[in-house]
């Protein structure tokens, strides 16, 4: 009988397609960490219901739906937590939960106590004494690929904002993240309040509105290119100037400079120049201009910290080895195009909680100038000849610029190509459309407004809206 | 002064003390040790809240007076004396029997501690012999009242019942089935009294007795009240006579031993029907009716003073309690474990300073190996800042600084909620503020930059933000004119803009121009008085043509913003 058709179940069929929105439980332990994969094109919201949670040392509110897209994170409890999840296709999402023996946390929290009695003995000493003897921690974290050492920045920077009013300065060297930045830039940003969890880059820099957590005021340098391989002088220029404007800034700024400074750096196959003796000067280059006290090595065994005993100044500087976490994973090519894709769109639009308006503008091919850097990629360089850190203009057409983002220089638009070369940036706007007939360009812009009258410097990346 | 300091933080330590949390009581107890001097704060805020706090939490409070004294020592202990019997019997008579038994539990201690040290008392002895009698007689009673149902106090049962329902008879005599109850009761009573029942026999014959006693009251009750209005007062607590059949507390010459036992107060807590025991004095009638009938039991050698304290009236007020305990609904679980919590991790951080915190140099050891000081630490992080933000998760403190900052950060929310939800516009609709990525500051500004500018929450709206200079040299002239234009755009009134008007430029090929603004075209008019066409309502900037509503309004529209932001927007419209 049961097997007629119309007996059967007739809410069979409606099974089929599993519910996107249906609320997963997860129940963590003190200590235990619950690794999430979310792909792309899958976004995933969770809510905290109990205990406290935290995000890279970000705590999380209670019962506040978090929304994340195309990320790797993982959400520690501190204490027992309950949290409801669920994701429009929870099918893609990996995620498990490890527990506290599988996690650096303990050692996470020895660092941050140890740079924080720095910090405590730098405020003391200032009040007490005018001498500068600067005990505040100026970490360099050093690394190979996928060993964690962005997620120990930010976990850094979290937590001594928790106990200070005023967090470190996180500066970003890697080009090819994007921290308060569109890719292709290094950055400095105090971390004056919280980091946004749920956006990729950090957060948001300044904005003309409201945003829900207070914007960041990063200074960022344009280097433009995708290696740094790609032009070493370029990137040491840009690195150095970045480092000359935060001396100024901190001499200003004695509450910024006791919180001292956090230095993430590329994957350190990125900073060595390739040959068979693996040459660290980059890396002494960076300890000289940041006046870093402390290195931290993250990596899973001590070899590289062995190694960076003999490469550096040790007795200016204590070198430490931080485990790394079980939970890092290599952020592939394919994800990482997406990440940089979502800043620059994020740069230019915003995010779910915070919509941007950009403008776009026509513009004369006459009325723009672009410089471009010498990079060993581009063509622009003689066949043998090394790299510069010099600029080379660019003929405006749409091979060259259609899709572009180039970074707006404060450099007026007839100054030499030194002037823009040291100039600082305005920000960056998307060279939408060329049109080589009408000799006319639509240019996005994050402002609106006219496309100030300033040099152009063409960078590598490319956004198809 | 630092007494009255501490004393109070002790005290909102006690106010958390609704559970037996031994971490609380140990805490709390080395709050005592470290501040002898301030024994007498301290001594006095535990009376405090012995006296005041709800009954099953009496308990924890005199843990944590126990645990001081057997722990600290002198002189609390010699404080506690005092009044330790007054509070001790007091507190004996208010709590649950579980509650009774762990005072004894506790007392025992305070016994044996005595003995086994020095041969000092704990406390003084008068307090602890004033304890013990206290404990004798109310313990004695206690034993009594527990005891299965007896045969003698179901016959005296029996008894009560017979008598009720005789006064019933005599009061309504035409009834003939209360004659048959006397009856029945009278042969109940003799069967009893020729066999020995089993014990679940016995108390099934006695629950069946207190209900046919309960309803015979009831019955009673309103036979009475349909007589006597002025019986009133005695039945307004009906539901609770209803309830407990325990209607023979007459005042009886047995009564005596015990009233002074619990005195005149606590009679009535203890015995929350005691109001109805009572006889009432305005009616000598009634007295009259309860002293014939008291006489009538005692004739009948039915009344013993030990049957006051039979199984019947215990029950009644073992009921009383448990409801109350059944009454009381706990906090969640999770509520508790957040108290607890805070508590812990301010008390684990307490007069902690990093500074002094051995074993935090940067070096590889500290780094790598587990650190109880970190363990304890790690509070700082979380709990130490119990209030946190329900938007954000931003913690703050309890300090009154804390508490400010933490007031402006939620004003701070609201504020930005509001603008991110946007206002309302006329038409109902409602009207998002359009914001848009601002640029990067130069070097210089951003080295001169402060943070505060961007997290103060306490910024008013007309502030000046720090924004970008655009002031490259080439652009000094463009800037001045604009600035010059818009303030005259500013400076007119509506009704003078739509005056406003271009002759149409002779490089124009079109009679028509669209405004960069409202997006609409505008054509030319032939204006007699000069002879030539122009654009009304039109004003002219950097070669392109606006309506000069549409000018004015984009200049002034955005009141938060800079002058110079502003600007920009309109050097846009320009370009």
């Amino acid at each position: 009988m049961a097997s007629l058709p119309g007996l059967t179940d007739p809410l069979e069929p409606l099974n089929v397609a599993p519910d996107a929105h249906q609320q997963h439980c997860v129940a963590l332990d003190a200590g235990a960490e619950w690794r999430v994969r979310i792909p792309q094109d899958s976004q995933l919201t969770l809510t905290i219901k109990q205990g406290i949670a935290e995000i890279f040392g970000t705590e999380l509110a209670l019962a506040m739906p978090y929304t994340f897209q195309g990320t790797s994170m993982a959400v520690r409890a501190v204490e027992d937590v309950a949290l409801d999840w669920s994701a429009t296709s929870p099918g893609d999402v990996e995620h498990r939960i490890v527990s506290e023996a599988d996690t650096n946390a303990s050692h996470l929290y020895n660092l941050h106590f140890a740079l924080d009695k720095l910090r405590a003995a730098a405020n003391a000493g200032s009040s007490s004494s005018s001498m500068s003897t600067s005990t505040d921690p100026r970490v360099l974290l050093v690394g190979e690929r996928a060993a964690g050492k962005t997620s120990v920045a930010k976990t850094l920077c979290s937590y001594a904002l928790k106990t200070r009013a005023q967090g470190p300065v996180a500066v970003n060297l890697d080009p090819q993240q994007c921290v308060y930045a569109p890719p292709g830039c290094v950055s400095a940003t105090p971390i004056s309040d919280l980091i946004d969890v749920q956006n990729n880059g950090w957060g948001h820099s300044t904005t003309s509105g409201a945003t829900a957590l207070h914007a960041k005021q990063p200074l960022v340098k344009n280097f433009g290119l995708e290696r740094i391989g790609n032009n070493r002088p370029l990137y040491l220029a840009q690195v150095r100037q970045l480092a000359v404007s935060l001396d100024a800034r901190l001499a200003r700024d004695a509450g910024l400079r006791r919180a001292g400074v956090v230095v993430d750096t590329p994957a350190l196959a990125e900073l060595l120049i390739e040959d068979e003796k693996r040459d660290f000067s980059l890396v002494r280059e960076l300890v000289a201009l940041f006046h870093i006290n402390a290195v931290v090595v993250c990596g899973s065994d001590d070899s590289l910290a062995v190694e960076l005993h003999r490469e550096l100044p040790v007795e200016t500087l204590t070198i430490v080895r931080l485990p790394t976490s079980s939970g890092v994973v290599l952020t592939e090519d394919v994800q990482l195009r997406a990440l940089q894709r979502n800043a620059i769109r994020d740069y230019f639009y915003g995010d779910a909680t915070t919509v941007l308006s950009p403008y776009a503008v026509s513009v004369d091919f006459d009325a723009i100038t672009v410089w471009e850097p010498e990079s060993t990629v581009s063509g622009t360089l003689e066949a043998g000849r090394e790299p510069q850190a010099r600029l080379t203009p660019v003929e405006i057409n749409a091979s060259n610029l259609q899709h572009a983002l180039v970074a707006v220089t404060y450099a007026g638009r007839r100054a030499s190509r030194e002037e823009v070369l040291e100039s600082s940036i305005l920000g960056f706007a998307l060279i939408l459309e060329v049109n080589d007939t009408r000799r006319k360009l639509r240019v996005l812009l994050p402002v609106p407004g006219r496309l100030p009258d300033t040099a152009l410097i063409l960078t590598a990346s490319r956004y198809l809206e | 002064m630092e007494c009255q300091k501490v004393a109070q933080d002790f005290a909102s330590i006690l106010e958390e003390l609704t559970c037996n949390s031994r971490p609380i009581i140990t805490t709390l107890t080395k709050t005592a040790e470290e501040n002898i001097a301030c024994a007498q704060q301290l001594v006095d805020a535990i009376e405090r809240r012995i006296e005041r706090c709800v009954p099953n939490q009496k308990l924890y409070a005199f843990y944590v007076m126990d645990s001081i004294c057997k722990n600290a020592g002198s002189p609390y202990t010699i404080y506690f004396s005092r009044n330790l019997a007054k509070l001790y019997k007091r507190t004996y008579l208010l709590v649950d029997n579980q509650t009774r038994s762990s005072l004894i539990r506790l007392f025992q201690t305070w016994l044996n501690h005595s003995s086994s040290t020095m041969g000092d008392h704990l406390f003084g002895k008068e307090a602890l012999d004033a304890i013990e009698q206290f404990l004798i007689k109310a313990s004695t009673l206690q034993q009594k009242k527990v005891a299965l149902p007896t045969v003698s106090g179901l016959l005296h049962e029996i008894d009560k019942l017979a008598s009720l329902t005789k006064e019933r008879a005599s009061q309504n005599s035409q009834d003939p089935r209360l004659n048959t109850k006397i009856l029945v009761l009278k042969q109940l009573k003799q069967e009893l009294q020729r066999e020995s029942l089993a014990p679940q026999a016995l108390q099934e014959v006695q629950s069946q007795l207190r209900k046919i006693f309960s309803q015979e009251q009831q019955m009673l009750r309103k036979q009475q009240q349909q007589q006597q209005p002025s019986f009133q007062n005695v039945s307004q607590n009906s539901s609770a006579v209803s309830s407990t059949p325990s209607q023979e507390q007459t005042p009886t010459p047995g009564d005596s031993e015990m009233i002074p036992l619990f005195g005149p107060t606590s009679s009535s807590a203890f015995f929350p029907n005691a109001v109805n025991i009572l006889p009432p004095s305005d009616s000598s009638r009634q007295v009259n009716r309860v002293q014939s009938l008291y006489d009538s039991l005692a004739k009948e050698g039915l009344i013993r003073p030990v049957q006051n304290q039979s199984i019947v009236r215990l029950e009644s007020v073992l009921a009383q309690n448990s409801n109350e305990i059944s009454k009381i609904t706990l906090p969640s679980l999770h509520l508790l474990r957040n108290i607890l919590g805070d508590i812990k991790s301010h008390f684990s951080v307490y007069g902690v300073d990093i500074l002094n915190t051995p074993n935090l140099q940067l070096c590889q050891q500290t780094i790598i190996e587990d650190n109880p000081a970190v363990a304890q630490l790690k509070n700082l992080l979380y709990r130490y800042k119990p209030n946190k933000c329900s938007s954000c998760g931003k913690r703050f403190g309890t300090t009154e600084d804390e508490k400010k900052r933490e007031r402006d950060h939620l004003d701070w929310h609201f504020r930005i909620n509001k603008r991110i939800k946007g206002t309302s516009g006329v038409n109902g609709t409602a009207v998002k503020n359009i914001q848009s990525r601002n640029w990067y500051l130069d070097d210089t500004q951003w080295q001169q930059f402060d943070d505060e500018e961007i997290v103060s929450t306490t910024r008013l709206k007309n502030d000046t933000f720090t924004l970008p200079r655009l002031g490259v040299v080439s652009e000094k002239d463009t800037f001045d004119e604009v600035t010059s234009t818009q303030n005259k755009a500013i400076a007119t009134d509506e009704s003078n803009l739509a005056k406003k008007r271009v002759v149409v430029p002779e490089s124009s090929v079109e009679m028509s121009f669209q405004c960069p603004i409202c997006r609409e075209e505008q054509s030319a008019v032939y204006d007699d008085d000069t002879g030539e066409w122009v654009w009304p309502n039109c004003v002219e900037s950097q070669g392109k043509y606006f309506h000069a509503t549409c000018f004015h309004e984009a200049a002034s529209s955005a009141p938060q913003q800079a002058l110079h932001q502003g600007l920009e927007r309109l050097k846009g419209l320009a370009g």
